[in-house]
């Protein structure tokens, strides 16, 4: 049976602003439970909710970015359901007014373009946390606690129409979203710290099938790895059930990371009826064109755009899809270097290979404040110039990051500037040559692997100042090769 | 519209456990009650749903600004809690 | 001199010329309040000891003239389902019978800048859900006229402190007439302002599309008073609105619509005449008197019965034992939950839980929800029409007089019928107003509404100011007076 898998996935995205979605209780990163709190996030009686402006500003940017159309008179529900961790037993979402609806986002899979598309971008805001304690099984488990500081923050959710075809592409997805989201500045963006969790709906189907397979849901993940093994094994499970004539139940699962399934999560008595309706705490929203089109205006280079621009530089569209996901002075180090060394393919590497190794064995996290993007780029030209070998290449970066000089003066202190003199390398090739006349018998009797042995000779003898290739060309010349 | 509605079903989703006396009892008061408001099926009604919401000003959604206000203290928030443990809420498992 | 019966201005003139001081004035309230507690149970408790501090400091500010203001020592009853920092908030039920809140209410936050006094915290309907007062965890209260008789809920509590002279005025909460019914049913004004200008941050909600704060009081002068103390905007109430006044009209060439259909079956010829009274006293004084209709009211009962319960559904949703409140214990987290809201709620909070979440629930949310929002605005686009023609509407506050304690109890619709005059204001966000104007054969109060256009609130107080004065009708319960 030839089979095809569909992915949809809803994304939610913690905003980074200062205070709560619908309180102004501030937002605060510490692992100290219920320090956060006030009558409205805490659920008490009588507490009111007040929507935040800027948590309705950055999911308006987040959804005019993916190209969405805005809805202007936008609703809040409330979206019910008894939950411990959830203090109103309810959660203030969107239903059938979301901010953005029908956008879409441009990937980049194996050197290709794609595009997936967004069916819905909305508020919420996020629960408690539960911890559990006792063993994982709810009839041995002992108790649950609860803390609330996450109790409020504002969510963005994005939710994509089901139109994802493997898990290398969920994964490119998501990559992207983050990006998106750091570019907008409205998220953090660290999947460590749960800032983006997903849900994934898969299903599969016959190949030859307009209709999707019965999905299910895979809830909670927070990092790409296990989004793209989830993903791997559930179109395995599903694939391998209807092979052998299996019925897939329409489900939610959960990905265990330790023993790398999913397991069935116990499904609630009945199916979930959430009695949405629109919460009478909080008026309609109007969105102005005023208000939206600010926000337009004021839209930074997407990561899109970021991609676009790089790829002009003549660097391949992976490369660039690479560059465009790096750290923002990173992706400013590139041009700086490009625009004065005009050598993109060595930009890309210096930057993303030397340097950022040499600063990750260094363990430092920024250049130092002396460090000019033109010392890489002189560093580059000393090399295409052969006036230092790439291996002085590195040993000056490193210089570089650790202390306040220049690459010329550290080439000159280190000795690393290359002979190029012809006259002066002839010489002393000559001088090898007449030293070695077994070896060069043998060069000459075919065993050319030993002109490389030469050619180290030469340089050794030199104190390492000669450049390799006119050596070797030298080398050939003199013994008429 | 339907006047036969499955209590146990209701009384699930409002979190509420009810004996087999109070499921009786509560289906017959409401079922006078949804009888009742049946009153309202006659009516011809077409506005839009998101044209519904009644408030004395046409426009009053007015957002607040991202500025943080006073909170309750950790033990104001705890205050009133059943059960705690190291500044936790503590409640039976939750686990499904 | 019998101060219990003054009014806060009388008070305070009294206060500013030394004539007496607001601790002799609590001692007075708080003797009335803790003897009338057997016979009435109006409070739920009563803050003594706090009370004399501030009485106290309240004697000092006026001795050195630097009294705040008109409510300056009033000793003000509040209904508890507001709260009031460091004190109990129960609604009325055993669900939060131990909640002492942490945070104060916003009108609350702005009587507290007024120095005001607060008696206690009056008895209610659980949750505000009821019109008698007998929907309470800790008992029911009575009518001061007549023991025998309930004061109207879900704000019975403060209407029976104040109607027994146990406090100056009161604030209760209004969601389908818990403010005017048991005004009405003791002999008092009550007064639901415009829906918004009252915040209802800290007020537990029971409606919150429907939910209003407002005083009740003997005099309308007294309910200005309170009124303007405790409304303007609130930021921490979305609804809440920044608004300036319209005024209407209140002399002569102001326009009066009789309500057609709340002088019909179902009203007592008794509520009927104190309609024809005053219309008679408004065409004495030349007003331009007319009947309107208004179809959609006779529907009134059946949106308020959909949309209230579906508000309630969700907003009482949160006593779930995990944070707070009463916690019966269970296996899991969810037995823990439903064990819970099995025990601390009533039978009338059950039914309109379920009612509510009945009508939202999957498959109903059109037929009954959706129907209801769209019927109720199709009642506010009625009562537009009739406000281009008319400034005031006046119709009964309640179809008939108090009725008795157990009466109803066993027949919740019947309970519900008893609050058609009062839920279309509710329902359209209009100020309505309830003022006494006689008694009935069985010596029981009998009061008129009058409505008028959102935002309309001063022009509505000084128009029923006239009329009180016209009235000439003020009584205060047998017993209670002295
Ligand atoms: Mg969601
Ligand atoms: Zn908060």
């Amino acid at each position: 049976m030839n089979l095809k898998p569909t992915i949809g996935i809803e994304t939610h995205i913690e905003l980074n602003t200062n205070t709560k979605m619908f309180c102004r209780c501030r937002v605060v990163d510490t692992e100290e439970p219920n320090v956060n709190l006030c009558p409205t996030c805490l659920g008490l009686p009588g507490a009111l909710p007040v929507p935040n402006e800027k948590a309705i500003r950055y999911i308006t940017l987040l959804a005019l970015a993916t190209g969405c159309s805005i809805t202007k008179k936008g609703m809040f529900h409330r979206k019910n359901y008894f939950y411990p961790d959830l203090p109103k037993n309810y959660q203030i979402s969107q239903f059938d007014l979301p901010v953005g609806e029908n956008g879409n986002l441009e990937i980049v899979i194996d050197n290709e373009k794609d595009y997936v598309e967004i069916e819905r971008v909305h508020m919420e805001e996020d629960t408690g946390k539960s911890s559990h304690e006792g063993s994982g099984r709810i009839d041995s488990a002992t108790s649950t606690s609860l803390d609330f500081n996450r109790s409020g923050i504002p969510l963005v959710e994005i939710v994509t129409k089901p139109v994802i075809k493997s898990s290398k592409e969920a994964v490119a997805y998501i990559e992207e979203l983050r990006q998106l989201a750091i570019e907008l500045e409205i998220s953090e963006g660290k999947l460590e710290k749960g800032n983006l969790r997903f849900d994934a709906n898969i299903s599969v189907a016959p190949s030859e099938s307009n209709e999707l397979g019965t999905k299910v849901e895979i809830k909670n993940m927070n990092s790409l790895r296990s989004l793209e093994r989830a993903i791997d094994f559930e179109i395995k499970r599903q694939s391998s059930a209807l092979e052998n004539g299996d019925i897939i139940i329409q489900e939610t699962r959960h990905w265990d990371e330790s023993k790398e399934t999913t397991t069935s999560m116990r499904s609630k008595e009945g199916s979930a009826d959430y009695r949405y309706f629109s919460d009478p705490d909080i008026p309609n929203m109007v969105l102005t064109d005023e208000f939206i089109n600010q926000i337009k205006e004021n839209l930074p280079s997407l990561p899109h755009e970021n991609r676009n621009k790089l790829t002009e530089t003549g660097l391949g569209l992976s490369d660039s899809n690479v560059l465009s996901k790096s750290e923002k002075w990173i992706f400013e180090l590139y041009f700086e270097v490009f625009n004065n060394t005009k050598d993109s393919k060595a930009s890309f590497n210096w930057i993303t290979g030397e340097l950022q190794g040499q600063m990750r064995k260094l363990e430092i996290k920024s250049l130092p404040n002396w460090f000019s993007p033109n010392f890489l780029s002189d560093v580059i030209k000393l090399i295409d110039e052969n006036k230092i070998s790439f291996t002085s290449g590195k040993v000056i970066l490193e210089e570089l990051i650790q202390m306040d000089t220049t690459p010329d003066e550290i080439a000159k202190r280190l000795d690393l500037y290359q002979e190029n003199d012809e006259v002066a390398i002839s010489k002393i090739v000559n001088e090898i040559i007449d030293n070695n006349q077994d070896i060069v018998e043998r060069i000459k009797n075919g065993e050319d692997k030993l002109v490389g042995f030469m050619v180290g000779q030469i340089i050794k003898s030199s104190g390492g100042s000669i450049n390799p290739g006119m050596a070797k060309e030298i080398l050939s010349k003199e013994l008429n090769l | 519209m339907s006047k036969k509605f499955d209590i146990t079903n209701i009384a699930k989703l409002a979190s509420i456990s009810l004996s087999d006396d109070e499921k009786e009892k509560l289906s017959n008061d409401l079922s006078v009650i949804i009888e009742h408001v049946q009153a309202l099926s006659d009516l011809e009604l077409d506005t839009n749903i998101e044209d519904v919401y009644i408030h004395p000003l046409e426009k009053v959604l007015a957002l607040d600004d991202d500025t943080e206000k006073p909170s309750l203290t950790h033990d104001e928030a705890m205050s009133n809690a059943p059960k705690v443990s190291d500044g936790k809420f503590i409640v039976p498992p939750s686990l499904e | 001199m019998e101060l219990l019966n003054l009014s806060i201005r009388e008070l305070n003139k009294l206060f500013i010329t030394k004539k007496t001081k607001p601790s002799e004035l609590y001692s007075e309230i708080f003797n009335r309040s803790a003897s009338s507690e057997a016979a009435l149970h109006a409070h739920l408790s009563l803050f003594e000891e706090t009370n004399l501090v501030k009485a106290k400091k309240s004697d000092e500010r006026f001795s050195k003239s630097e009294n705040v203001g008109l409510l300056d020592g009033i000793p003000l009853a509040i209904k508890d389902n507001i709260n009031i920092k460091d004190e109990k908030t129960t609604c009325s039920s055993k669900m939060l019978s131990n909640f002492v809140s942490p945070y104060n209410a916003t009108v609350i936050s702005k009587l507290d800048t007024e120095q005001t006094i607060y008696t206690g915290k009056t008895n209610l309907d659980e949750f505000a859900m009821g019109s008698s007062t007998e929907n309470s965890a800790f008992g029911l209260t009575r009518n001061p006229w007549n023991t025998d008789y309930v004061p109207g809920g879900s704000s019975g509590g403060s209407a029976a402190s104040v109607a027994s002279r146990s406090s100056i005025a009161a604030l209760g909460s209004d969601t389908g007439g818990s403010i005017r019914q048991p005004a009405s049913f003791c002999g008092l004004v009550g007064f639901k302002p415009t829906y918004g200008s009252v915040s209802r941050y800290g007020l537990v909600a029971f409606a919150s599309s429907l939910d209003q704060i407002g005083p009740i009081s003997k005099s309308v002068d007294d309910a200005r008073i309170v009124y303007s103390a405790i409304s303007g905007h609130d930021s921490l109430d979305s609804t809440s609105i920044n608004y300036e006044q319209i005024e209407l009209p209140f002399e002569k060439n102001a326009t009066i619509g009789i309500v057609k259909e709340l002088m019909e079956d179902g009203i007592s010829e008794e509520s009927k005449k104190e309609v024809e009274k005053v219309i008679d006293i408004l065409k004495l004084k030349g007003y331009n008197i007319k009947e309107v209709s208004l179809p959609l009211i006779k529907l009134s009962i059946s949106i308020y019965y959909l949309i209230a319960p579906a508000e309630c559904s969700a907003n009482l949703a949160r006593f779930d034992g995990v944070r707070y409140g009463l916690r019966v214990d269970g296996k899991t987290s969810y037995e823990m939950m439903e064990n819970t809201r099995a025990e601390g709620f009533g039978n009338e909070v059950k039914r309109r839980i379920l009612l509510g979440t009945y009508a939202l629930s999957a498959g109903y949310y059109d037929e009954y929800y959706g129907k209801a929002l769209r019927a109720r605005k199709k009642m506010v686009d009625e009562f537009s029409t009739i406000f281009k023609e008319c400034d005031y509407l006046i119709s009964p506050t309640t179809p008939t007089e108090a009725f008795k304690a157990g009466e109803k109890t066993n027949n919740p619709l019947e309970m519900y019928m008893s609050d058609l005059c009062t839920i279309p204001a509710n329902l359209a966000g209009l100020p309505a107003i309830s003022i006494p104007t006689g008694l009935s054969s069985n010596n029981l109060p009998l009061g008129v509404q009058i409505m008028s256009k959102p935002l309309t609130d001063n022009s509505l107080l000084d128009f029923s100011e006239m009329l009180e004065k016209e009235l000439e009708f003020y009584s205060t319960p047998e017993g209670w007076s002295k």
